[in-house]
């Protein structure tokens, strides 16, 4: 367990210095996000006007919605799916097959390396010009289960992208398919609109789907009030929910990965 | 002329041939760009839907602005915005050089090496938007299609102003795909009515950074909401254009190659 501790360390220190070298990259989030937000902000500013909530939501938890979407999107953020595609259909997947340690775990330490770097170039500044030029509350309405429910939709987000990243060892050019699939993920975790909006049967669809547990619920769970297709969770429940979602998705992530190195054929391997 | 023509032809072909490579690839391509256009008008009519509104905007006049938005970029992306890509990737690459030894302009170069077919996908789901926005409103009369027509040119030279900062925002600031991201944060106020915005920001983004011009000015015009007036707005238009095509020349002048 050491050794393995130790192996996610290196890995990600490595990472993590290799972007420090393009944090210029990184920094760029803190004029897109903010004028991202910026337009939220006009937006919802004018579908409020005479109304006090719409579908539940006040413009303060409206904005709130927006803002914590926007950090969670920076922290759970994730290209394990370029990444992977990339290695296969170049090839030079084969150099990890042949390491003494599975790729979804080397793809994970750099995930973690990549975004301890995003932690204090993008999320944190960024989050204290929502608080102090935007005015939002991002006070968490429990930080420890916000937090859990963060790291959770971390884990999410990397295993969704790493089982599509994996559809390369089956298709020739998979890239269509990642970009079709990314798009569905972003509309069904509820980044560009709360699922509380969606159809009522959309919703229902949406509940059982893993998407909602990488942006809409850690979402509503540090607002602090969860309710999709008209289940309302506690945010206990809900986090508990998240974390059985988590688990049966590293399943079938390690399902996919069994098969797909069975497919697998390369130079030497 | 016939030259610029020939060469279009040229690289339409190969472009063409390279994607029936991979025709499941392109047609996914394809089908992704329209599903992307239409997120945002669905998000409009799912907002909509809730009961919620722009004020004094209706649904279709609201969707009328995103078709619009849309339909500048079926035009204006395939033509001009895989300029940026393609700086991004041969400067990166350090293969720059080869689009300064065609004899050609640079410019036009970069912009034919970066013509992409899939774009086209994009004038089917502005089409769409578009129609299906008409379809909810009385039909404008001749004068304001006129109008519209020549907004819709300034607001496809805009695109093609934006692409040519981008690109040359990218002879120094090698290899950064966030350039992407730049864009879509920027031209996001072009997406919604205008009057949403303080009225600061509306003469900001009409006059000095012309999003306002991609797609609300010209559905206005269309409404019949606007005046003759709105044809000044040509003016900022031509000035941003010429500007990013010294920017463009001045930055390519800065690029060094391997030489150092």
């Amino acid at each position: 367990m050491r050794r393995l501790a130790a192996i996610i360390q290196s890995i990600g220190f490595a990472t993590y210095k290799e972007w420090a070298a393009f944090r210029s990259h990184m920094a760029a989030s803190l004029l897109v996000g903010p004028v991202l937000f910026l337009v939220q902000v006009f937006i919802w500013s004018a579908m409020f006007e005479g109304r006090e909530t719409i579908n539940g939501l006040t413009y303060s938890q409206m904005l709130a919605y927006y803002g914590v979407a926007t950090l969670i999107h920076y922290i759970a953020f994730d290209f394990a799916d370029w990444n992977l595609q990339m290695l296969v259909r170049s090839g030079k997947f084969v150099t990890f097959a042949l390491r003494p340690l599975p790729h979804w775990l080397f793809a994970l330490s750099q995930k973690i390396g990549h975004r301890s770097l995003a932690l204090w170039i993008e999320v944190l500044p960024v989050m204290a010009l929502f608080i102090f030029v935007f005015g939002v509350n991002l006070k968490p309405a429990s930080p420890f289960w916000a937090v859990i429910s963060i790291l959770l939709s971390f884990l999410m987000n990397f295993i969704v992208n790493y089982c599509v990243g994996l559809t390369a060892f089956w298709l020739v050019r998979a890239e269509g398919v990642r970009r079709v699939f990314l798009l569905l993920k972003d509309v069904s975790a509820g980044v560009f609109l709360p699922l509380s909006f969606f159809p009522e049967v959309l919703q229902k669809v949406l509940f059982f789907l893993p998407f909602q547990f990488i942006t809409y619920l850690p979402t509503r769970v540090y607002i602090g009030d969860y309710e999709l297709a008209g289940i309302r969770l506690s945010i206990e429940q809900a986090v508990g929910l998240q974390a059985a979602a988590v688990l049966l998705a590293g399943a079938v992530m390690l399902a996919l990965y069994g098969a797909a190195m069975r497919r697998f054929t390369g130079v030497g391997v | 002329m016939k030259g610029i023509i020939h060469c279009l032809g040229a690289v339409l072909r190969t472009k063409l041939a390279e994607q029936m490579a991979y025709r499941s690839h392109f047609i996914l391509s394809v089908l992704l760009l329209v599903a992307g256009d239409l997120v945002v008008p669905f998000v409009t009519l799912l907002i909509y839907s809730s009961g919620a509104s722009f004020p004094g905007w209706a649904m279709h006049e609201a969707l009328l602005i995103q078709g619009v938005f849309a339909l500048a970029k079926g035009i204006a992306f395939p033509f001009f915005f895989g300029m940026v890509g393609t700086t991004l990737h041969h400067v990166r690459e350090g293969t720059f050089d080869l689009l300064l030894l065609r004899p050609r302009p640079v410019m036009l170069m970069a912009m034919l090496t970066g013509f992409d077919p899939d774009d086209f996908g994009r004038l089917f789901s502005g089409a769409v938007i578009f129609g299906f926005a008409l379809s909810g409103m009385s039909q404008p009369v001749l004068g304001a299609w006129l109008q519209f027509g020549l907004l819709f040119i300034a607001s496809i030279a805009i695109l093609c102003a934006v692409s040519l900062f981008l690109s040359g925002m990218l002879f120094r600031w090698v290899g950064s795909s966030r350039v992407f991201d730049i864009f879509d944060a920027v031209t996001s106020f072009g997406m919604y009515p205008g009057t949403i915005f303080a009225k600061s920001l509306q003469n900001l983004l009409t006059y000095v950074l012309p999003v306002g011009l991609i797609a609300f000015v010209p559905a206005s015009a269309l409404l019949g909401r606007s005046g003759l007036e709105a044809l000044w707005a040509l003016v900022p238009v031509s000035l941003f254009l010429l500007l990013s095509v010294y920017y463009w020349n001045r930055m390519l002048r800065g690029y060094t190659s391997a030489g150092g």
